[in-house]
Order: C-alpha cells, then structure tokens, then sequence
C-alpha cells in the first residue's frame, strides 16, 4: 500500500509525463512510465463513482449516449487499431 | 448487457497509420478495427482529443464494467477477459447493482498481449518496432515471439473464462519443472567456472 506522500509524489511525476500531446507520433518510454505510474495511482473512475457520461458516433451509423443504456449492465472497453 | 468499444487514439503510430490530425481518418480506422479484429459489438469513436479516453483515465487498454444504475461496478485497468468475466458473474449475483470483487484489479496481464499484441503492433511496421524496442527492449521482438507461438499459448492466454484450479496447478509445476533444471545449470556453471 503506498503511502498518501507517496502518492502525491507519484501523482505529481504523472502530471509533468502527461504534458506531452494526446496523439504522440511516436512512442516512447514516458508511455509505458505513464501507464505504470497511472495503474499505481488508479488514474481513473473509481469503483462506486458514477461512470462520466458521454455521446460519441458509432461505426455502425447514429450516436450512443451512455446514460441512455442504464437499466442494465455495460462492459466498456478502450481499443486502438494499433 | 451491453459491450461497447471506445476506438482511441493510434498507440504504436507507423507509416500509412500516423498520428491523427482528422475524425475522417480515425472514423475509417475505426470500421477497420471492428472489421479485422471481427468486434460483433459496437464500436465508437472517440474525439481527436481522447476527450473520453482521458476522463476514463487514458490507460492503454482498459475495461469498465458499469452496473444498472451508471456507476462503476469494476475497473480492470489491463483488460484480461477471465478476471472480467468473473466480475461479470459477481454483479449478476448481486442484481446488477454494487461494487464487484473490491472494484478494481490493477494486475498488468502482460500474457495476452504478448500473445496477440502483435496483431496491432505490425499494422505500424517498421516505426512501431523500432519504437517499442527503444523504450522497452525486448518487448516488441517477444510480442512477434508470442505471436508466432499462439497457436500453443491461446488456448491459455486468451481464454474468455478462468483457468481450473488443477489446470493452474499443473501449470505451475510444469514451469518450476522447466525452470528448476534450467537455473541448477546455469547457476551450476558459474561454481564449475570458480
């Protein structure tokens, strides 16, 4: 278990890595230490939080809302084609 | 329930799959990863910002599972399908509403993407593999290594279900049976040397 000092110093090492643009043309080793660091300090939505909503357009045609699908279950994944 | 990929930026850019400036090309890439990768659910795309990609937290290759009522029931932060799945029964269990399996599993599963990652990662050849060697070495020459090898290392590593207990078990013996003798030789060797 890390310690809250720890934590923030973590967090704050994430913060500097991740000033780099959204759409890198290449990867790089800051990647693979943001991931790292971002699984040690859960970079996320926590368990129990309400998941954000959003309405992104669909392969398949139309738009999707999440908020649209409560009253059942959704299994959502984050994929890229390389 | 419902499965839902969220299509997010390139992660190993190469020529002819370059980073993206334009939602035309991210929207043609995107029916491209639901055809190749033969996804029977839908597929949406994110904006050229990753603006839902960031708020979800921006991780390579996560998994949510949300219950009834829109909150996270479970964050798989390196999807593995057998540790989803059981999430999946724990929230089926417990009528579709709660935090499952204490909500989160940050377990990096390096095992099946070094068995299928290749896939990805020789869309963007040669930059890609010259990348990821440069910042992890050995991690795009083992992922064309599982690769090659899945036909034996699938039906392990990319089961949709948890492996029996005995079959783990066995497993596990198998490879102390292998390594054991490897190591007695090699740290044999070095006291043979002395």
């Amino acid at each position: 278990m890390l310690t809250p000092d720890a934590r923030h110093e973590f967090a704050g090492l994430e913060n500097k890595l991740s000033l780099e643009k959204y759409n890198y043309a290449h990867f790089r080793a800051t990647h693979y230490l943001l991931d790292v660091l971002g699984t040690i300090t859960a970079r996320g939505v926590n368990p129990g939080e309400t998941a954000p909503d959003f309405e992104l357009p669909r392969v398949e045609g139309g738009r999707l809302r999440l908020s649209e699908l409560r009253g059942k279950p959704v299994l959502l994944h984050f994929g890229s084609i390389t | 329930m419902r499965f839902i990929d969220v299509f997010i930026r390139q992660a190993h850019p190469g020529p002819g799959v370059g980073a993206y400036d334009n939602l035309d090309q991210k929207m043609r890439d995107a029916e491209l990863y639901k055809r190749d990768e033969a996804i029977p659910w839908e597929v949406v795309v994110d904006d050229l910002d990753g603006t839902v990609h960031q708020v979800y937290g921006a991780l390579a290759d996560p998994t949510y599972l949300i219950d009834d009522d829109g909150r996270v029931a479970y964050y798989n932060m390196w999807t593995h399908a057998p540790t989803l799945h059981m999430a999946v029964e724990g929230l089926l269990d417990q009528d579709e509403r709660g935090v499952v399996r204490s909500g989160r599993d940050r377990t990096p599963h390096f095992l099946p993407a070094m068995t299928m990652g290749w896939r990805a990662l020789r869309r963007g050849l040669p930059q890609s593999l010259i990348d990821i060697e440069t910042a992890g070495p050995g991690t795009g020459v083992g992922a064309w290594l599982g690769y090659r090898l899945h036909p034996v290392l699938a039906p392990i590593t990319q089961r949709a279900t948890p492996l029996p207990a005995p079959v783990k078990l066995a497993l596990a013996i198998g490879a102390a049976a292998t390594l054991l003798p490897l190591a007695r030789w090699a740290f044999g060797r070095d006291t043979r040397d002395r």
